[in-house]
């Protein structure tokens, strides 16, 4: 994938290709303070000034080229920001830098010159913890209203305290019509907060010149609703596992629930019994396919407009899906059906009946997505809308920290679920599905193709499944009742859920629950890859770029 | 133009078909799976006040009264804080505690939706579906329970 | 014999006072405006549903009324009874005087339109002429509103308007001539007569010479033409509710929404009516009474647009204008050059 010489990448890897963390260190020199053991990864601690260097030594040099997410926390003597690095062409290689910052004075340097990702990403960190970049281009609130007093995350703040922020405090919209100066012939509008095509309260202030975008910024925040806290006052063993099924509406919710049961098996270490992988493997899956399908329909909302035939026959396809998890979970859009360490109920009985419904569903899938082909790949007129239009450079993608179809539509061959296996994914047949196009139209193709994927995953699921033998049907581990690990055990772990990779942080601190939780949203890095795409572009091809990226806000402000 | 075509022959063959999949509720109640958690039924005859469901409740919607010897007084449920993730079934010990499959209920107020025992106690099954065809582990405990309808006004 | 003959006729009046006359001719404009306005009724609220919902799998309406036929009343109640909202800072003349522009100028076109069983309110000898005129002047009511609005999804709406209907006017205009080189009028009943022949016989069925038969490609141009100049799908760019909001249309409620609304379909059934008119014979058909065949071909053309509306996507502007000036335009051309040609040869 990249255009740098060979050999330059084997920098601070074993012979056996595994990462070579004492060789690390010494390429970064002076800069380390220490070293620390997560259980996903090493990570240096280093001076918060030298952050760019240490940064961009581990991309340029080892190869890190994936800032994958950055979690801020405060400990009782300390501020502490964590960026998590890992590299595109081989996910298992992690690294972690830790920054402490002092708590009188906590600034530390700011990576996003070297990564683009971290603009938001420290933004956040600003806004919920109060750590200070030095460097950053614009430092301002991202979830919170600029109006907010202290940072919600932070210790010493009163959570007690409510905070409202009335309509005159708020920024008038009204005022400030010129972005660029004063002469200039450009317009903002507000596209959003509640705009047909943002799919949620999603707020982007487009600089029109005429009909093509100036300048885009999305603004995010409206629907922050304390997920990370919230997971924070939860239980691991119970009360966590419902929350993740709210940052996705779209009907990944299994997706995300994995995310957690994943990174909290590893925390706890808990091994899931195969059947339970099966399962859970193929419920995933049609969690997929759900959030793929509603993402091509409300795509075709995006460019045909009104809610007309397409959008309903995707929303009549994922019907059929729906009632196959209902049955199998309970609920058709709020599963809340994986356990650590496992699943919560076995297949439904008659299994043969659920089974047949799979298949059906399965069988008739090519003719449906012949119909979608139809409507929208092959027409001619979505052709002209969307081949050529929201283009997203490859290494712009890695430099915003692109996951899920947004990264595969162009053209990075990267998926978590092949290059860090975790479920069944690994003893099953299928392909990562990549388009070089970095178009919307690719990124289309690319949701319809792994719908195809998704199937065949599901089809040999079932196979499994049948042929299982009936007394090794263990659908969970024996997991204690109250889960409380060592204290200051952190681990950072990630799945490819519907809309990008999902990744998980948890520190504990020795009670039974996290002592801090964060979420890395893989709509939260795609949507920042928005004025990348739109800028120069028709404000229709601003409202398509959108709606390919297939953000869903609940993960964005989580 | 073969693909513009190809498009609104697509559409033209679902209008002919005449396949509909709308459900015209309420004439025509939809079928729910025996999973489906819907609102939150709770039988003081077998509960034992161990207060897990209160504990194990992610977001404080059930509230349980006690006296001084641990008696149970009160079982307060606020159905519209409930998530309905089947946590408190879960957990309870002594089966005190099931999800209908009833999605029917409405309030004027959200004060309305704070349920006590009694009104948990007459939550109608769905459909009058049989509580043994309800979901695992077997229910039939719960059978004869519950005919009452509940006064929604 | 227009319809204003007939009443004057029937009322005793003399034709040929002006005073007299005029009103013999407002109560047949009345008579027309009220039959095309029963046909919006229906077509708006009632059969857009259920033709929308047949081809997305669903039912729509049922439950007022038999069929659900009913809706129309409700929604009329509905709507009339919704507050008018009026937005600070609207120009007010202007946006008020909008609704009625683009209502109004398409049932001024059902004046000349010849509906057969002598339903005609009007037939000047520059008919057509009067036809794409008058239609047209609902551009002037698109950017009146918005620009008036004073809302820039409106504002960004009522330019795509205009530029989409100077783009899709001329090749209007021009495929309409090539059928005035055959019939030589621009007199609407005369554009009726000229397509009573017979153009072949294939199986002991005769075609007639409708020129939607004898120049099948100026037919295809005029429809994807008047499509864009209805503002239908793929070509609905100034209302584009994905894009911007609704275009237009944005700060319009209550009333001043139900003319908007009322305009958008009355443009739609006078667009069918100009294609019946001066493609599809008129109210030429057999056995059934002219009217009911006018009423057919109209409700066909609507039928087009929404099976459009269901299945294609929509054109971005700068597109939609290269359409118009770079393809449409000249093929428009062509189809004149040639039909002047053949017209010139053969006749």
């Amino acid at each position: 994938m990249s255009l740098e010489e060979p050999g330059t990448r084997d920098v601070g890897l074993t012979k056996a290709g595994e990462v070579n963390y004492d060789e690390l260190e010494a390429l970064l020199g002076d800069a380390v303070l220490g070293r620390e053991t997560h259980l996903n990864a090493e990570a240096f601690v280093i001076r918060p000034d030298a952050v760019q260097d240490t940064l961009s030594t581990l991309k340029e040099e080892a190869g890190f080229d994936f800032l994958n997410c950055v979690t801020a926390q405060e400990y009782q003597d300390r501020y502490e920001t964590i960026y998590h690095m890992t590299k595109y062409d081989d996910r298992t290689q992690e690294v972690g830098v830790v920054v402490p910052t002092s708590k009188d004075d906590p600034v530390s340097e700011s990576a996003e010159p070297v990564f683009r990702t971290a603009d938001w990403h420290e933004r956040e960190a600003y806004d919920l913890v109060g750590i200070e970049y030095a460097d950053h281009p614009d430092l301002r609130r991202i979830l919170l209203p600029e109006t907010w007093q202290g940072h919600p995350l932070s210790m010493d703040y009163d959570q007690t305290k409510p905070q409202i922020v009335t309509l005159r405090e708020n920024k008038n919209p009204l005022q400030e019509d010129q972005r660029l100066n004063d002469d200039s012939d450009t317009m903002l509008l507000n596209i959003g907060p509640h705009h047909p095509a943002t799919h949620g309260v999603l707020h982007v202030e487009a600089t029109l010149d005429g009909e093509q975008v100036a300048d885009v910024e999305p603004d995010i925040g409206y629907i922050h609703r304390c997920e990370e806290q919230m997971c924070q006052q939860g239980t691991y063993r119970h009360q966590i596992m419902p929350y993740p099924d709210r940052w996705d509406w779209g009907g990944a919710g299994l997706l995300n629930e994995w995310a957690y049961a994943r990174t909290a098996e590893e925390l706890a270490d808990i091994d899931v019994p195969e059947y339970a992988q099966v399962v859970r493997t193929m419920s995933a899956e049609l969690s997929r396919i759900l959030s793929h399908m509603l993402a091509v329909a409300a795509y075709a909302l995006d460019t045909i407009g009104d809610f007309t035939a397409t959008f309903m026959y995707g929303m009549q396809d994922r019907e059929v899906v729906q009632n196959i998890l209902e049955d199998l979970t309970g609920q058709r859009l709020m599963f809340n059906y994986f356990r650590l360490g496992g699943v919560a109920w076995d297949l439904p009985e008659p299994r043969e009946e659920f089974f047949e419904k799979i298949r059906a569903f399965i069988d008739d899938l090519p003719e449906k997505l012949e119909e979608y082909h139809n409507l929208l790949t092959s027409n001619e007129i979505m052709q002209v809308r969307t081949v050529d239009t929201g283009y997203l450079d490859p290494e712009v993608a890695k430099n915003y920290g692109a996951t899920g179809p947004v990264a595969r539509g162009s053209g990075i061959d990267y998926d978590v679920r092949r290059d860090d296996p975790y479920g069944y994914y690994d003893k099953l047949d299928w392909d990562v599905v990549t388009e070089d196009g970095g178009d919307n139209y690719a990124r289309l193709l690319v949701r319809l193709q792994e719908v195809e994927e998704s199937a065949k995953i599901i089809n040999q699921c079932v196979d499994l499944l049948e042929d299982w033998p009936e007394e090794d049907r263990t659908i969970q581990a024996n997991v204690p009742r109250t889960i409380k690990p060592e204290p200051d055990t952190e681990v950072y772990k990630s799945v490819e859920a519907a809309k990008g990779e999902l990744g998980i942080y948890i520190r504990s601190d020795g009670t039974d629950s996290p002592a801090r939780f964060k979420i890395r949203g893989g709509s939260f890095s795609n949507l920042q890859t928005l004025p990348e795409m739109a800028e120069g572009e028709y404000i229709a091809d601003l409202i398509a770029s959108l709606g390919s990226l297939d953000t869903i806000m609940g993960e964005v402000d989580r | 133009m073969i693909g513009l075509l190809k498009s609104m022959a697509t559409t033209m063959k679902h209008a002919l078909d005449g396949e509909t999949f709308t459900v015209e509720y309420p004439e025509e109640a939809p079928e729910v799976s025996p999973r489906f958690r819907g609102v939150h039924k709770f039988s003081q005859e077998r509960c034992i006040w161990c207060r897990q469901c209160e504990n194990v409740c992610p977001n404080d919607t059930i509230q349980i009264v006690t006296d001084d010897q641990r008696n149970g007084e009160e079982y307060n449920l606020h159905i519209g804080q409930c998530i309905y993730c089947r946590l408190c079934e879960e957990v309870c010990p002594v089966d005190a505690i099931l999800l209908t499959q009833n999605f029917e209920f409405t309030a004027d107020t959200k004060d309305e939706l704070a349920y006590n025992k009694e009104q948990l106690k007459n939550v109608p099954w769905y459909k009058d579906i049989d509580p043994l065809e309800s979901r695992e582990p077997d229910r039939g405990a719960w059978i004869g329970e519950g005919e009452g309808e509940l006064d929604y006004q | 014999m227009t319809l204003s003959d007939t009443i004057a006729g029937l009322l005793g009046l003399n034709a040929n006072d002006p005073l007299q006359f005029f009103l013999a001719a407002i109560i047949a404009s009345a008579i027309v405006g009220t039959f095309m306005l029963v046909n919006v009724a229906i077509a708006g609220p009632w059969a857009k549903r259920k033709i929308t919902a047949a081809f997305t799998d669903r039912i729509a309406v049922n439950r007022i009324g038999p069929f659900g036929l009913m809706v129309i009343v409700a929604d009329a109640v509905r709507l009339l009874s919704k507050e008018l909202i009026v937005p600070e800072e609207v120009d007010r003349p202007a946006w008020d005087l909008a609704p009625l522009v683009i209502a109004g100028s398409a049932l001024f076109g059902f004046a000349v339109i010849p509906m057969g069983n002598g339903i005609q309110v009007a037939d000047p000898e520059a008919g057509l002429a009067y036809v794409f005129a008058v239609a047209s002047l609902a551009s002037l009511g698109l950017v009146m509103a918005g620009y008036a609005s004073n809302n820039k999804y409106s504002m960004l709406g009522g330019l795509r308007a205009v530029a989409q209907n100077l783009a899709y006017e001329i090749p209007l205009v021009l495929t309409g001539v090539s059928v005035v080189i055959f019939a030589g009028t621009l007199q609407m009943s005369e554009i009726v007569a000229a397509q009573t022949g017979t153009l072949a016989t294939i199986a002991g069925i005769p075609i007639p010479s409708w020129y939607a038969f004898v120049n099948p490609f100026a037919f295809v141009l005029f429809l994807v033409a008047n499509l864009a100049e209805v503002g239908r799908n793929p070509f609905d760019t100034p209302e584009a509710p994905t894009e911007i909001v609704a275009g237009y249309q944005t700060e319009y409620s209550s009333v001043y929404f139900v003319l908007m609304y009322l305009g958008e379909f009355i443009h739609i059934f006078l667009g069918g009516a100009i294609i019946a008119t001066i493609f599809l014979g008129g109210p030429a058909g057999p056995v059934l009474p002219g009217i009911v065949w006018f009423l057919i071909k109209i409700w066909a053309v609507f039928l087009f647009t929404q099976w459009a509306r269901s299945a294609l996507p929509r054109v971005r502007i700068d597109q939609l204008i290269e359409i118009g000036w770079k393809g449409m335009l000249v093929l428009s051309f062509a189809n004149l050059i040639l039909t002047a040609i053949i017209v010139g040869v053969v006749v």
